[in-house]
C-alpha cells in the first residue's frame, strides 16, 4: 500500500462539484502531510473537460470516461472505482457524505475491508497520523476517531467542510480503461427530474430557510428570490413540508437534510431541536422572527426581533445593493 | 416470502448525553425509540404482507437487553418475529463489524427481501444496509420512496438519487433502505400491544451465529475512537435594533459584510 491520498471527484452536468474541490483542497494538506501524492478519480461519460478541470488540484488526475458511465449506478461506478483502488492501492479515499457517497462508498469498504468514516466534517494533522472530527447525535456531541493503520482508509465528509484553494499547476492525466459491470438485479426503468433547483441544498454556500410563520406557501417566493439573488437555494422546515408548501427536498433538519452553508438565515421558525441539528454546522446564522423568546436565537449569531413580512422586502433591497456593488 | 427488517434504537433527541471527565466514554439517558427511519421499513413490511399471500416478517436488532421494547413495538405493529442479538462483549464503532453480524444473522434466516432505514439518527453513518447487501452479494437500493412487490420475485422501487427520482425494477432478493415519503407508519392497535407483550423475542449470542464474512471481535475494529467533547459554543446572539423594519435589515446586511464578512 502506498501513502497516497485519493479523491472521488463528483460531477454534476460534467462539472466537477464545488465539495470534490473541498475535498481536493484538503486533500492537499493531507498528501503533504504524509509526504505522497494526491490524485484525483473522474468517473463517468464525457468528463473530459472535468478531469482537465480538477488536474490543476491533483498531483496526477486518473480518468476513466466511458459510455457505459453515463449514469451513476453502485454497480457501474462501484465496479470501476474498485479497479483503480486495487490497482493503485491509496491508503486514504476521501468522497463527500452526498447521497452518491452513502450509496457507493460502503460497498466499497466491504470489497477493500477498509475503515470507513462517514459524514465527517473536519481533521485534524497533528502529530504522527490523521484525527477525523465526525458529529453525533445532531451535532450535541463531537468525536475525534483515528483509523487504524493497516488498511485503507475511506473518509466522507459534508459538503462545506473545508474552504477551496487555489488551483495550481495542472498535474498529468492518466486515462484508465476498467470495464463498467452491471449488476443483473436491476433495471432502471425511468428516472424523472425533481425541480430545476440550480444549487443543491448541501452545497449551497447561502440558505434561506422558512417555516410555519411563513404562512403559506405563495410567500415562499420571497425566499426564492432572495435565495436567486444570493446564489443560493431556499430550505423549510419540517412543518411546512408537512403542510405540501414545499416539497421534502427542501427539508432541514434530523429528518431531512444536514447543512453547513456559509450563511443561514432562519425566517418565522421556531428552532426546534430537531431543526437545529440539521443546521448548526453553518457558519453564520441568523434568525428572523417575531418571538424574541424564540429558541432560534439561542443558536443564532444575528437576529431581527420582527415581522419578517415587513423584514424580508428591506432585506432583499440591501442584499441587492450589496450584490451591485462587487 | 421472506422479509427481514434491521432496526436500531436510538437516543431520542430530547435525551441528556454526557462526556466523561476523561472524554473517553459517552452516558445516555435512558429515553430510547426505534430510529425514525426504521418505523418506515417495518411499515412497509406489513403493507407487503396485507397485499401478498405468505409473507413472514422478522425485525431483528444488534442491540443491548434494553432494545427488547423497541422489537415489541414492531410486533405490536404486525410484524411476525423479532430477535435481539446481544451487543454486549462485541460493541463496535466500526460499521464493518455490524454489517457482518447482520448479515450472518441474514444467512442463518434465509430471506427474500431485506428492509433497512436510510440511516442511523445517532452516528448517521447510513453504512450498514449497502453494507450488509455487499457481504451477501445482493444489490440494493437506497432512500426508496415508492415500493411495490409482485408475487413473482421481483419489485419496481422507485428512490431519490442525486438530481431526481429514479424507478427501477428489482431482482429479489434485494435490499432496500427507507426514506421518509414511503409510507405513514401506523400506530399500534391495543390487540397489537397485547399480542405483543406475550410474545417471546429470542436472545442470540453473536459469537453462536455463523458469520462467514470475517471476524466480528472488536479487536479488529478498524476505527479508534480517541475522543469525545461538547461542539464549540457559538457567542450568544447580537440583536439587530433599529426603529423600522428596513433599518433592522440595513443594519443586518452591515454586519454581516463588515464584521462577520460573509457578504
Ligand atoms: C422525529 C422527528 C423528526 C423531526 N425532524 C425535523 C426536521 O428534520 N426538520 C424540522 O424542521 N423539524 C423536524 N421536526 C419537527 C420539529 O420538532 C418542529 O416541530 C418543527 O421544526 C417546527 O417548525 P417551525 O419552526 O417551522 O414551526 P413553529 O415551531 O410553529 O415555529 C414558527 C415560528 O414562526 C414565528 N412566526 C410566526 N409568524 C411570524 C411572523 N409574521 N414573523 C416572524 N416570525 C413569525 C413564531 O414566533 C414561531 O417561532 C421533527 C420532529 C420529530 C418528532
Ligand atoms: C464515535 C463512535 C463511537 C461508537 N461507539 C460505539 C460503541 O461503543 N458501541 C456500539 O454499540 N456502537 C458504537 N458506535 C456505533 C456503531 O459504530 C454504529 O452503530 C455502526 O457503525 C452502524 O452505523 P450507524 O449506527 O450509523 O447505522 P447506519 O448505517 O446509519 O444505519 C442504517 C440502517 O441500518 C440498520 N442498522 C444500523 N445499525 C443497526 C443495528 N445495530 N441493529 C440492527 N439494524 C441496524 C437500521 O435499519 C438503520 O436504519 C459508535 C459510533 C461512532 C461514530
Amino acid at each position: 500500500m502506498t501513502r497516497d491520498v485519493f479523491v472521488f471527484v463528483e460531477c454534476k452536468d460534467s462539472v466537477p462539484r464545488k465539495a470534490s474541490l473541498e475535498l481536493l483542497s484538503v486533500g492537499r494538506q493531507v498528501a503533504s502531510h504524509f509526504s505522497s501524492g494526491l490524485f484525483a478519480v473522474v468517473v463517468g461519460s464525457g468528463v473530459k473537460d472535468a478531469a482537465q478541470m480538477v488536474s490543476g488540484y491533483a498531483d496526477t488526475t486518473v480518468l476513466v470516461d466511458n459510455e457505459s458511465l453515463a449514469d451513476y449506478g453502485w454497480d457501474t461506478y462501484g465496479s470501476v472505482l474498485e479497479g483503480v483502488l486495487k490497482k493503485y492501492e491509496p491508503m486514504f479515499l476521501l468522497g463527500m457524505s452526498s447521497m452518491t457517497g452513502k450509496d457507493l462508498f460502503p460497498r466499497i469498504a466491504v470489497r477493500l475491508q477498509a475503515a470507513m468514516i462517514s459524514d465527517a466534517v473536519g481533521l485534524d494533522l497533528e502529530g504522527e497520523g490523521i484525527k477525523i472530527k465526525k458529529p453525533l447525535f445532531g451535532g450535541k456531541v463531537i468525536s475525534w476517531l483515528a483509523p487504524k493503520a493497516d488498511s485503507m482508509v475511506i473518509v466522507t465528509f459534508r459538503p462545506n467542510s473545508f474552504a477551496v484553494g487555489n488551483a495550481g499547476e495542472k498535474g498529468p492525466i492518466v486515462e484508465e480503461q476498467f470495464t463498467a459491470e452491471t449488476n443483473p438485479g436491476i433495471k432502471p426503468i425511468s428516472f424523472e427530474k425533481t425541480g430545476s433547483k440550480k444549487v443543491d441544498l448541501q452545497e449551497a454556500d447561502f440558505i434561506i430557510c422558512g417555516g410555519r410563520g411563513m404562512k403559506a406557501a405563495e410567500h415562499f417566493s420571497m425566499l426564492d428570490e432572495i435565495a436567486d439573488l444570493m446564489g443560493g437555494r431556499t430550505g423549510a422546515s419540517r412543518t411546512v413540508v408537512d403542510s405540501k408548501w414545499r416539497e421534502y427536498d427542501d427539508q432541514i433538519g434530523k429528518s431531512g437534510k444536514t447543512v453547513s452553508p456559509k450563511l443561514y438565515i432562519g425566517c418565522g421558525l421556531s428552532g426546534a431541536l430537531h431543526h437545529i441539528m440539521g443546521m448548526d454546522t453553518s457558519g453564520v446564522i441568523v434568525a428572523i422572527n417575531k418571538d424574541p423568546n424564540a429558541p432560534i436565537f439561542q443558536y443564532a449569531d444575528y437576529g431581527i426581533v420582527d415581522d419578517l413580512f415587513a423584514v424580508l422586502p428591506a432585506l432583499k433591497d440591501e442584499l441587492k445593493k450589496t450584490r451591485e456593488d462587487t | 416470502m421472506k422479509v427481514l427488517v434491521f432496526i436500531k434504537e436510538v437516543a431520542d433527541t430530547e435525551a441528556r448525553i454526557i462526556i466523561s471527565s476523561d472524554q473517553k466514554d459517552l452516558e445516555i439517558e435512558n429515553k430510547y425509540t426505534v430510529n425514525f427511519f426504521d418505523e418506515f421499513a417495518v411499515e412497509e413490511a406489513i403493507r407487503i404482507k396485507e397485499s401478498l399471500k405468505d409473507v413472514e416478517i422478522t425485525v431483528c436488532t444488534f442491540a443491548p437487553p434494553r432494545a427488547v421494547e423497541a422489537l415489541r413495538t414492531t410486533i405490536a405493529m404486525g410484524a411476525d418475529r423479532a430477535f435481539l442479538i446481544d451487543s454486549r462483549n462485541h460493541e463496535s464503532d466500526d460499521p464493518l463489524i455490524v454489517s457482518r453480524i447482520l448479515a450472518g444473522f441474514a444467512v442463518k434466516e434465509g430471506f427474500d427481501l431485506i428492509l433497512c432505514g436510510r440511516q442511523a439518527m445517532d452516528d448517521e453513518s447510513a453504512n450498514v444496509g449497502p453494507m450488509i447487501a455487499e457481504f451477501l452479494k445482493i444489490p440494493h437500493v437506497n432512500q426508496v420512496t415508492r415500493l411495490q412487490v409482485s408475487g413473482n420475485g421481483t419489485a419496481e422501487v422507485q428512490n431519490e438519487i442525486e438530481g431526481g427520482k429514479k424507478v427501477s425494477e428489482v431482482l429479489l432478493p434485494a435490499l432496500l433502505t427507507t426514506q421518509k415519503g414511503l409510507n405513514e407508519p401506523r400506530v399500534p392497535l391495543i390487540t397489537g400491544v397485547m399480542k405483543a407483550m406475550k410474545t417471546e423475542i429470542a436472545v442470540l449470542d453473536p459469537a453462536a451465529i455463523e458469520i462467514p464474512f470475517g471476524s466480528i471481535d472488536r479487536e479488529t475494529s478498524k476505527i479508534l475512537v480517541l475522543s469525545y467533547e461538547l461542539p464549540a459554543k457559538r457567542p450568544s446572539v447580537s440583536i439587530i435594533e433599529g426603529a423600522s423594519p428596513e433599518e433592522k435589515a440595513t443594519g443586518l446586511v452591515r454586519a454581516l459584510k463588515e464584521e462577520a464578512k460573509v457578504l
